[in-house]
């Protein structure tokens, strides 16, 4: 779905590369989250993929990117838009209208989706992420969850089959960051390949299929969740968390005993734990 | 609570209006108000303004913004008055600085006309749903899209930069830093906290550029033409 080939970028602004030698390929229907200490170019990375490098952020581009078979460099970003939907941190910034509703059909009226259809097609995204019931709701009356739910459902609407977000869960409390991940879990679910940089290993570990570390412009680890957290000092060393059944894991092997593969949610954590007991 | 230029829901004469004879009023009163000399005529249109909010059912929030605008246009009065220097002098100060009934009436006039014209538009603008303004703006005065959208975009993140003012002013408050002292005071320390404020609002807006764009705002643009 997904395919970069040995991408490295600058932006024109700055001395060094803010991507180096990225060689990633994210299959359909993955659930991919990524995740690096600040300025590791995780934002530059979803950057590429939504075309926004380089037509709006220029720079020194090398190598290619390709995204259901659209070269992310020759096709527009509202072209590329058709296929990826593209949700960033930035809760208010975002919006573009100040009803839900409005905000929603803001890109079927641009895309020339039939007066008919409209009706139909926002109910649609608003139902897939569970906000039907605030269609009529002014935006400034909604919890920053809510409202990042509309972000989502804003994309949705064009049906795209790739979700990219930014730390989508940044300015949300736990429950609202869970409930955000529960919606992307259900997209992913239903067939769209789903990218989230996040910075809480914690609901990256619960949800996604795969996990991408990133530390200054590279690709440190990418592999399923099991893979990847298997290396905790690694993870360390980067400067991310680990989650504590992970940090538990080592712990038992550090002290010589037989844990098994690596936990990754707490209920394999407990069958680890009954198993060394045993 | 309710940031200022929020639309404010309600079931009253002023939201049935249409948005644009809304606006049209504003700008008239906006301008009544740059037009005459009369102070009694400008405070006339002042409560003219009070009342527009009170039909509105936002009285008490349009009496905090003229509240709010007094406190600022006590600033300006008082560096005004010094200023003009014809007239009969009232009071004679040292250095020559003087009083006098002219530069009263002047700055008194100044103040009101700034507190009459931001008054109206600020009342209106909270009881219009700026959806509504920029379909009639392009529907009835068949202005470009794009440019109906910027406007309204501006006006939407208005109580967004505010809300980010007001966010720096707590933190700071909250290391200690003392904001209420006297004006100049507070402009010296609030001065270098601009920067950055307006660095992230740019990127805010860049931000809900590309979001707009990633969102086929340029195709509109196109069969607009
Ligand atoms: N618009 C920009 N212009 C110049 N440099 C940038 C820009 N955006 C990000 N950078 C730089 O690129 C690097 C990666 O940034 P970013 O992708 O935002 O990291 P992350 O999202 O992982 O925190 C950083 O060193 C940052 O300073
Ligand atoms: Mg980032």
């Amino acid at each position: 779905m997904i395919d970069m080939q040995q991408l490295s970028f600058r932006y024109e602004s700055a001395q060094g590369n803010a991507l180096t030698d990225i060689t990633l390929h994210i299959p359909r229907g993955e659930f991919l989250g990524i995740i690096g200490p600040s300025g590791a170019g995780k934002s530059t990375l979803l950057s590429v993929i939504s075309g926004v490098i380089p037509h709006h952020y220029t720079g020194d581009f090398y190598g290619a990117c390709v995204v259901n078979g659209m070269d992310t460099v020759e096709v527009t970003p509202t072209d590329l838009s058709r296929v990826v939907g593209s949700v960033f941190q930035d809760i208010d910034a975002q919006m573009v209208s100040s009803m839900v509703e409005d905000e929603v059909l803001f890109a079927l009226e641009n895309f020339g989706v039939p007066a008919k259809d409209l009706d139909s097609r926002v109910e649609e995204a608003l139902a897939t992420v569970g906000i039907a019931n605030l269609r009529h709701r002014s935006l400034d009356t909604l919890s920053g969850g809510q409202k990042q739910k509309v972000a989502i459902a804003a994309v949705l609407a064009m049906r795209p089959q790739v979700l990219v977000l930014d730390e989508p869960t940044g300015e949300l409390d736990p429950a609202s960051s869970q409930a955000i991940f529960r919606v992307l879990r259900t997209l992913n679910e239903q067939g769209t390949t789903v990218v989230v940089v996040e910075q809480k290993i914690m609901l990256l570990s619960a949800f996604c299929k795969s996990l991408c570390v990133m530390d200054r412009g590279s690709v440190r680890l990418h592999g399923t969740m099991r893979e990847v957290l298997a290396h905790p000092e690694l993870l360390r060393e980067i400067g991310v968390n680990c989650p504590r059944v992970a940090t538990l894991h080592e712990q038992l092997l550090a002290a010589g005993l037989s844990a098994g593969p690596v936990p990754i949610c707490v209920e394999e954590a407990k069958a680890m734990v009954e198993g060394v007991l045993a | 609570m309710k940031g200022m230029l929020q639309y404010v829901h309600g079931n009253t004469i002023l939201h049935k209006v249409p948005p644009l004879l809304k606006l049209l009023i504003a700008i008239a009163i906006c301008a009544a108000c740059f037009s005459t000399r009369s102070l009694l005529v400008l405070l006339a249109l002042i409560v003219l303004d009070v009342i527009l909010g009170f039909i509105g059912n936002i009285g008490r929030q349009t009496l905090r913004t003229l509240c709010s605008l007094c406190k600022f246009s006590s600033i300006i009065f008082v560096l005004q008055i010094f200023f003009v220097t014809q007239g009969n002098a009232l009071v004679t100060l040292p250095l020559g600085v003087r009083i006098t009934d002219e530069g009263l009436r002047f700055s008194a006039m100044i103040c009101m006309r700034l507190i009459g014209a931001t008054l109206p538009l600020t009342v209106m603008l909270t009881l219009t749903r700026l959806p509504d303004l920029t379909r009639q703006l392009v529907k009835v005065l068949h202005v470009p899209y794009k440019y109906a959208f910027a406007f309204t975009t501006a006006i939407r993140f208005i109580p967004i930069l505010a809300r980010d003012m007001a966010a720096v002013i707590e933190a700071q408050t909250a290391r200690g830093v003392e904001l209420d002292g006297n004006f100049i005071k507070k402009l010296r320390l609030l001065l270098p906290l601009c920067v950055p404020l307006l660095v992230s609002s740019i990127r805010k807006i860049e931000a809900g550029a590309i979001s707009a764009e990633l969102r086929g705002f340029h195709l509109r643009g196109k069969k607009a033409a």
